[in-house]
């Protein structure tokens, strides 16, 4: 890589330790994050993927992964409402035989976009074949979130809506190669909709611009296929607006201090955009490991602070992007690794065979591929971390 | 944040649910996380039989007074429980009670969770039912202001979903000039000038007094991303959207002059690069070079001196327009 004089490693081991052990047992006082704990396993088992360390993760406790992600899945009746999808967590299933009970409880299990999604890409991390769920329930779960107005709630019931959930429909449909009833023209208006007169995009219509949110809003075009309906003069005045948030690091929104997550917000946003080898990878690279817990292992949000599974897990992917050596190349829209999405895309010729579709739609991954590869670096890698990935030859 | 520790529960002002006559009637109902859960979380004692209550009673469906306590308690726990808050609103709408004292409560819960979803969803939820706004403003106030936060994203999008929702508009630009004053570096105040007057209707006047008040904003602090954005968001509104930056002179004057005067903000260089390249994709092939030739010095001089950060993107703007230039020639 570029102009690299540091000399600061990346602990990769350590990180390794520090994610799996949120896999096992959390302290009390990560309670709060009781409704969101499969988005913890995506960084952990995501995290361990891109550090090329799911070899640690013994077999018994990825199968236990897998069969604990299943065990949120929401399946409706038909009689029921389109409320399908993955729950995050556990809190509305009660433990009893007591068939009424179980039945009350229903009213209040509801698949979560954000949680289906996570639950998704760790499953096909994981190099499951999804064949436990039903791409069409699911899908309609997804439609039936959708507002008219383009954008997309969490779930069924008790949720706003917003750029973060748009983004999870997209992935969800993508994962699953199968849009049924969402409607892309909506969802492509929503999101120009959104678009701030400085180019970056708000979370909702005329909030303010936002790295996380502008991630969300262009992978969700990338997904859909409907990046390229964007103007050559408009992407020119994106990438401006995302360049201009490299101060060291990345920050989220002018004016606003860095933070490692936006390295991969940001990153990700102008791998996208083909515009990421315009940014300096040293200083990215510099801030990044000022964040890098050299006891514990792990990532944080500033340098000093306590490291979480969340900026390790993005972190990582940062330091991916600019090509480190020892991490695995990551898919910038889908949020995974590489060879996660070689599983993934090898899962969709399956199901297309199978369904006697051709390789109609297949557009969308070609435009992938040759997006992925504008680092040379990255598509020598590639190559070899796909072939000799553990996860593929342990399906 | 939910962190409950068990000498809480063990305090005398806590009283168990299983020690409560008035919750005899309930058999608690433990979670089921499956055969070998993952991720597991040890929660305390007291969370534990605060949510197997809370699981018993939405078995039950009840919808009481006490039901509306016990989602309190929950709340306190985990105030990210999506679930309970719905379960919350659905005891309220059967008990017809009082959403003003629901505001209240909320007021409290959002001055300790002000960076929480829920909790501002469940205001937007409230506010909708109750059809008055009336304390919407002074909340987002609070939350910005007397907290310190001023730029907390979830006040700011739910003052605006306030003021569009109930068209409250009339005073927001003077709250807006005072945050500005108070931090000009304050991107989300600039963002929200935009959003009022964008409402009023970018008229040429008002497009006029928006720039004046911007350069008057860059004379007193010159290196402010903020307000070079807005500066230029504001020019591109006229023409329907379609403005050029040269059609503007008194700024191409004033930050020419900055330039003359020896400031090299990257953001001031930055303009001058989008000024001098329109121009010369607007003109001949042959008129354009002299242009030209500024964009790819003040490129340069962004790579090697001002903003070395982005050498490369300022040598890509320089190719970006020889490419288009020489496109240009050849049609
Ligand atoms: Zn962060």
């Amino acid at each position: 890589m570029e102009d690299r004089t540091d000399t600061e490693p990346v602990l990769l081991s350590k990180h390794a330790k520090n994610l799996l052990r949120f896999l096992n047992l959390l302290p009390a006082r990560m309670a709060s994050h009781d409704n969101t704990r499969s988005t913890i396993v995506f960084f952990a088992v995501c995290g361990l993927d891109v550090l090329n360390s799911l070899h640690l993760v013994p077999p018994q406790l990825r199968q236990d992964i897998i069969d604990w992600i299943y065990g949120g899945l929401v399946v409706p009746r038909d009689n029921e409402k389109n409320c399908g999808g993955f729950m995050g967590c556990r809190a509305m299933v009660p433990k009893t035989e007591d068939a009424e009970i179980l039945e009350c409880m229903r009213n209040y299990q509801w698949g979560h976009l954000a949680m289906t999604y996570t639950s998704l890409a760790v499953l096909v991390t994981l190099g499951d074949d999804l064949s436990r769920l039903d791409r069409k329930s699911i899908v309609d779960g997804v439609a039936a979130v959708q507002k008219p107005e383009g954008s997309f709630s969490a779930c069924i019931d008790g949720s706003e809506d917003d750029m973060r959930f748009v983004y999870c429909a997209a992935t969800i449909c993508y994962m699953l190669d199968y849009w049924g009833d969402v409607n892309k023209e909506t969802m492509f208006q929503f999101i120009t909709r959104s678009l701030r007169y400085d180019y970056g995009f708000s979370q909702e219509l005329e909030g303010e611009a936002h790295g996380g949110t502008t991630f969300c809003a262009l992978a969700a075009l990338h997904l859909s296929g409907q990046l390229h309906r964007l103007d050559a003069t408009t992407v020119e005045r994106m990438k401006r607006w995302l360049i201009f948030r490299q101060m060291d690091g990345f920050q989220g929104r002018p004016n606003k201090p860095v933070d490692t997550c936006y390295s991969f917000w940001i990153g990700a946003s102008l791998c996208i955009l083909n515009g990421f080898e315009l940014t300096d990878y040293a200083r990215n690279r510099e801030f990044i490991l000022s964040t890098q817990d050299k006891l514990i292992g792990g990532f944080a949000k500033w340098p000093q602070a306590t490291p979480d599974p969340f900026h390790t897990y993005l972190g990582l992917c940062g330091l991916a992007f600019t090509g480190e050596p020892g991490l695995s190349p990551v898919n910038p829209s889908l949020n995974m690794s590489m060879a996660a999405y070689a599983h993934l895309q090898h899962l969709h010729e399956q199901w297309r065979s199978a369904d006697g579709r051709g390789d109609e739609d297949i557009s969308v991954s070609s435009a992938f591929k040759q997006q992925l590869h504008l680092s040379k670096g990255v598509e020598a890698t590639s190559t070899t971390t796909t072939s000799n990935s553990p996860l593929i030859s342990a399906q | 944040m939910g962190d409950s520790s068990d000498e809480e529960y063990l305090g005398t002002d806590w009283l168990a649910y299983s020690e409560r006559s008035d919750w005899e009637d309930v058999q608690p109902l433990a979670q089921d996380d499956g055969p070998n859960p993952v991720v597991s979380i040890a929660y305390s004692q007291k969370f534990r039989e605060v949510f197997d209550y809370m699981r018993a009673i939405i078995a039950r469906g009840e919808k009481s007074q006490r039901a509306l306590d016990l989602t309190t308690d929950a709340l306190r726990l985990n105030p990210a429980n999506y679930t309970v808050w719905q379960y919350r609103r659905d005891v309220l709408r059967e008990l017809k009670a009082d959403l003003y004292a629901e505001l209240d409560y909320l007021t409290e819960v959002i001055g300790q969770n002000s960076k929480n979803y829920q909790v501002w969803h469940h205001r937007r939820v409230i506010v909708e039912m109750l059809n008055d706004p009336s304390n919407e403003l002074e909340l987002t106030e609070n939350a910005l202001v007397n907290d310190g936060d001023a730029k907390n994203y979830h006040a700011w999008q739910h003052r605006q979903w306030a003021i569009r929702s109930f068209n409250l508009y009339d005073d927001e630009l003077s709250f807006v000039d005072r945050l500005i004053s108070e931090d000009q570096r304050n991107n989300s105040a600039w963002n929200q000038r935009f959003f009022v007057i964008k409402h009023f209707g970018f008229t040429p006047e008002l497009i006029q007094r928006e720039l004046s008040y911007t350069m008057n904003r860059i004379r007193i602090i010159k290196n402010n991303e903020s307000a070079w954005n807005y500066l230029v968001g504001v020019m591109r509104q006229g023409d329907s959207g379609n403005a050029l930056l040269s059609s503007y002179p008194d700024v191409v004057d004033f930050v020419e002059e900055l330039y003359q005067a020896g400031n090299r903000s990257p953001y001031l260089l930055a303009f001058l690069i989008d000024l001098y390249q329109e121009q010369a994709l607007q003109l001949k092939a042959s008129d354009s070079d002299q242009l030209a030739r500024k964009v790819y010095g003040l490129c340069e001089d962004m790579a090697t001196k001002h903003d070395v950060i982005r050498r490369k993107y300022w040598q890509y703007v320089a190719n970006h327009l020889k490419n288009q230039l020489s496109t240009v020639e050849q049609k």
